[in-house]
């Protein structure tokens, strides 16, 4: 607390001698000066929202497949285009970097998430497990350039008060720094650190709000800040970070009770049909196959019908959650409208990494008699089926759902297959001029935002930071392809990259290089056409070793140009003894378990002779 | 990081079912003040049972095994009266339907004045078994399967109830004091369970209702050749219930009774209007068995013709589903 008082001091202390001089000077400069040019430039410039699902998956949206009803997001793929072959990080912490930072990961400083820092890596520059002050903040040169800046939302970007909200740009914030936690309220995941952290404005809480519910009070600070500087002729930049649907699905009640039952049909048969409607809506190509289902996750057809049930209310949680955003997405989208702001706003909506399929809370407190399992006990214990979604309970889906938000990719969070970091993204608004509607399977990823929004904004990223050079941006400016001049703004030259808990991957063109610990992957590199097969069914390693090669010297100059250090220590050091031993699924295999009952012909019945 | 979340390893659930199931005991009654405890008209899975064991202590100027309460001014009686069944819950219609029956016996005690006589008698055995049987019209639909009896939650449910007494219990018509009542009787009732807040158990509140109309025949050898007629007797049981913790609840009870005005040989006694209160503890012992402990007593009993009882309670109710049984079978091997 006392390094948090002493900066905020010192600002009171210059901010009183500077208000005397400022108003001079402002007096001075409005009656000599001709009405600010900048002021009318402001005017034309649009506004900008960028809303980030927390482990929303790529075929949840009905925009994108899912049955899930989601109106409001679809009005915004309806108006704006889909993009199909989009690519995050597969973890929270370092997608959020390279949005806000336009640098990869290992320079921005999640180079591994802040949880999982490995003893070679501490201490190591782009290691800090927060963003570092090496770079540039998007809203800091979006303000810079005269917009204003607000954030509601998960940070997760960093907790001392020089890594805060405020502090990296945002005039305005209402801010979760964690990386999750209740939704009603404070209670944090673990005993090692039990209470969720806040801020408002740079200030940090003491408590929540009144009838706080995160989705809800996020958008409701939100359009606050929108309307408390309506009118100054400066637009604005929205970073909407909403929680939802990260576990535990905490949701109200009459969001929880919309598809009962919906799901006891089971997570094979939902995957085909978002797969079906997938071919259909043109988001995937004829003849996509889906990934195989994860070998430890058994057919739904040997499941009781108990067991579908429970396993499928998590699904109708997870589907409520999703409704519930998308209803106060549609409620920022609708003040928008009706401010008459709506036509002169960009909207940037994605995922930030896959789905979730990890049990997060089984991982943290699923040992009896440890510290985590005793604050588990005393703050989430609310385990009843009908006490889901209520303050106290911990509902996550699972690996079975988790592939299923991901359709058709495998695998999914925290992992470097397609269901780990490729993600649905619509983009809307006065600078798209593709056809409403459309859909576009460009080479895409998130670092591109920090290019795109600094060019729509007519801002310039600098060559240095506080005297020191900042690391370039990764990224594109996806201008090009919203205007509708090229389908891409990548070439089958370049290459993106990723490396978070010792994984890795390359992509380039429709090929794709991947290095996964087992069983997920083989502890070896993987090569895959992801054009042809996005469900990664097929290593073509073997078949082309000069393709191999080829990708190998990028991912080495991957490592060299971004100081990739591989973890000495990880999540996934001990997987392939813990799971089941990976075997390949096929579909209908074994016969055994959909053998049905024989009825003999009715003519050949006969009772036993005596 | 274990991605090892398999369905398998969900077998949760059952716990959930079972405690859904049994959690209210399925036949808790008594006829000693004539009313049902709390939360017997939950419902559980199709094809659930219940065997229930009750044991009344009473005290009171009504014959407890008589469901007239009819009043004998003056008259202080002790009885131990104890109840067995079987209920047996059914789906009928795509709706929740449960028989059952119930058999008092025991023993009870006391002074009692006819035309101006007071003598001391007692009678044991056994008395009238009673049919029951509910059918739901309004609520959730029957629970067919484990997934319906998990998504189980009462809302506002309403029953139709028929019970009917077959005059069969122990009965001299030499004394006035009997077991058994020597002629048809029987109740029609609409039960209401009204849920309150979530359905979770440990914090489970309802309030429920029991507006019933006791209906008599003729006992036409009512001590020594007299005839006793009784007018119907309109009852009203109300509970409050709540959960203390998943398996510990309680519950106030209130029950009034008008009516039931009897008449021997032509002589015709008070209506009741009285008013009983008391409170029910209920606690799951285990996936079976529940125990209930309850007292109550009447309140605006100071008249000599005001109904005056009170009664303590201890119920035994041990409930199975076949499906259930079979995966006890299992995990304990």
């Amino acid at each position: 607390m006392e390094t948090a008082m002493q900066p905020a001091a010192r600002e009171r202390a210059v901010r009183k001698t500077l208000l005397g001089s400022l108003g001079l000077v402002v007096l001075a400069a409005t009656l000599a000066a001709p009405p600010p040019a900048s002021a009318a430039d402001s005017a034309r410039r649009p506004n900008i929202v960028v809303i980030v699902a927390d482990d929303m998956g790529f075929a949840d949206m009905g925009a994108f497949g899912g049955e899930i009803r989601t109106p409001n997001l679809d009005s915004l793929a309806k108006d704006g285009v889909r993009f199909t072959n989009f690519y995050t990080h597969a973890s929270c912490s370092p997608t959020r970097s390279m949005l806000l930072s336009g640098v990869d990961t290992h320079l921005n400083g999640l180079g591994n998430m802040s949880e999982w820092i490995a003893p070679n890596q501490r201490g190591a520059v782009g290691y800090e497990g927060y963003l570092n002050d090496r770079v540039a903040t998007l809203p800091q040169l979006l303000k810079d350039a005269g917009y204003h800046t607000y954030m509601v939302g998960k940070w997760h970007l960093g907790k001392q008060p020089d890594q805060i909200p405020r502090a990296r740009g945002f005039e305005r914030d209402f801010a979760l720094l964690d990386g999750g936690g209740s939704y009603w309220d404070m209670t944090n995941i673990s005993a090692v650190a039990p209470k969720s952290v806040f801020t408002e404005d740079g200030r940090y809480l003491t408590k929540l709000p009144k009838d706080y519910y995160a989705t809800k009070t996020y958008t409701d600070k939100l359009i606050g800040y929108i309307d408390a500087n309506r009118g100054d002729g400066k637009p604005f930049f929205a970073y909407v970070a909403h929680q939802a649907p990260h576990d535990p699905y905490h949701l109200p009640k009459d969001w929880r009770n919309r598809h009962v039952g919906e799901y006891d049909k089971g997570w094979d048969a939902v995957r085909q049909e978002r797969l079906k409607r997938q071919v259909e809506m043109g988001i995937m190509p004829a003849g996509t196959e889906l990934a195989e289902r994860m070998w430890f996750v058994p057919d739904p057809i040997v499941l009781a019908p108990a067991s579908r049930a429970i396993l499928g209310k998590k699904m109708e949680l997870y589907a409520g959650l999703v409704e519930n955003m998308d209803h106060h997405i549609g409620r920022l989208v609708d003040h928008l409208k009706k401010i008459g702001e709506y036509e002169n706003t960009i909207f940037i909506f994605f995922g930030d990494n896959g789905a979730e399929g990890t049990d997060l809370f089984g991982m943290i407190a699923g040992s009896p008699g440890s510290r985590d399992n005793l604050y588990a006990a005393i703050n989430w214990n609310q385990t009843n089926f009908n006490a889901w979604g209520d303050p106290g309970s911990w509902v996550g889906y699972g690996p079975m759902w988790a592939q299923v938000s991901m359709t058709p990719f495998g695998q999914f969070k925290g992992w470097l297959a397609e269901g780990g970091i490729r993600n649905a993204l619509i983009v809307s608004g006065p600078d798209v001029k593709r056809p409403a509607g459309s859909i576009n399977h460009g080479f895409m990823h998130v670092a591109d935002v920090m290019p795109t929004l600094l060019e729509m904004a007519g801002a310039v990223y600098p060559a240095t930071r506080n005297g020191e050079p900042v690391p370039p941006l990764m990224g594109k400016s996806w201008g090009p392809m919203l205007a509708g001049k090229a389908d891409s703004v990548r070439t089958d030259q370049d290459y993106l990259a990723w490396e978070v808990f010792g994984n890795r991957a390359v992509r380039q063109g429709d090929w794709k290089l991947r290095w996964q610990f087992k069983p997920y992957g083989k502890g070896d590199w993987e090569l895959f056409n992801v054009a042809k097969d996005p469900a990664e069914r097929n290593d073509l390693a073997a078949q082309n070793p000069d393709k191999v090669k080829a990708m190998l010297a990028l991912w080495e100059s991957y490592v060299k140009a971004n100081n990739v250090i591989l973890p000495s220590r990880g999540p996934f050091d001990t997987l392939e003894k813990d799971m089941p031993q990976r075997v390949t699924v096929y579909p209908g295999f074994p016969p055994l378990i959909y053998q049905r009952q024989f009825v003999p012909p009715k003519e050949l019945l006969a009772d036993p002779r005596p | 990081m274990n991605n090892d979340a398999r369905p398998t390893k969900q077998v949760a659930w059952a716990r959930w079912v079972v405690a859904t199931i049994f959690a209210t005991g399925l036949l808790g009654g008594t006829q000693a003040l004539a009313q049902m405890p709390a939360r017997f008209y939950w419902k559980p899975l199709a094809g659930s049972n219940a065997v229930p064991l009750i044991v009344n202590s009473f005290s009171g100027n009504t014959n407890p095994f008589d469901p007239a309460d009819t009043v004998t001014p003056g008259a202080q009686f002790d009885a131990t009266m104890a109840q067995a069944g079987y209920a047996h819950v059914f789906s009928l219609f795509d709706r929740s339907a449960m028989a059952a029956v119930i058999l008092p016996m025991g023993r009870v005690s006391g002074d009692v004045t006819v035309a101006g006589r007071t003598v001391n008698e007692s009678a044991s055995g056994f008395g009238d078994p009673m049919l029951e049987f509910t059918f739901n019209i309004l609520g959730p639909k029957a629970q067919q399967n484990i997934p319906d009896a998990m998504r189980y939650q009462p809302g506002f449910s309403v029953d139709v109830l028929a019970d009917l007494a077959v005059p069969i219990g122990e009965y001299d018509s030499s004394q006035p004091l009997n077991l058994g009542q020597n002629r048809w009787y029987g109740r029609v009732g609409m039960p209401v369970v009204w849920q309150l807040g979530d359905w979770v158990p440990g914090r489970r509140t309802t309030l429920e209702f029991l507006p019933a109309v006791w209906l008599f025949g003729d006992n036409t050898n009512y001590d020594n050749g007299k005839t006793l007629k009784t007018d119907p007797k309109f009852q009203l049981d109300a509970h409050l219930s709540r959960d203390f913790t998943e398996r510990l609840w309680g519950s106030l009870d209130l029950a009034w009774y008008y009516g039931g005005q009897a008449t021997i040989n032509g002589v015709t006694g008070e209506k009741l209007n009285n008013l009983g209160v008391g409170f029910t503890l209920g606690y799951q012992v285990n996936n079976n068995l529940g125990l209930t402990f309850g007292y109550k007593s009447t309140i605006n009993d100071n008249g000599p013709g005001d109904l005056k009882m009170d009664v303590f309670q201890i119920s035994l109710v041990y409930g199975w589903h076949p499906l259930i049984e079979g995966m006890n079978r299992l995990k304990s091997e």
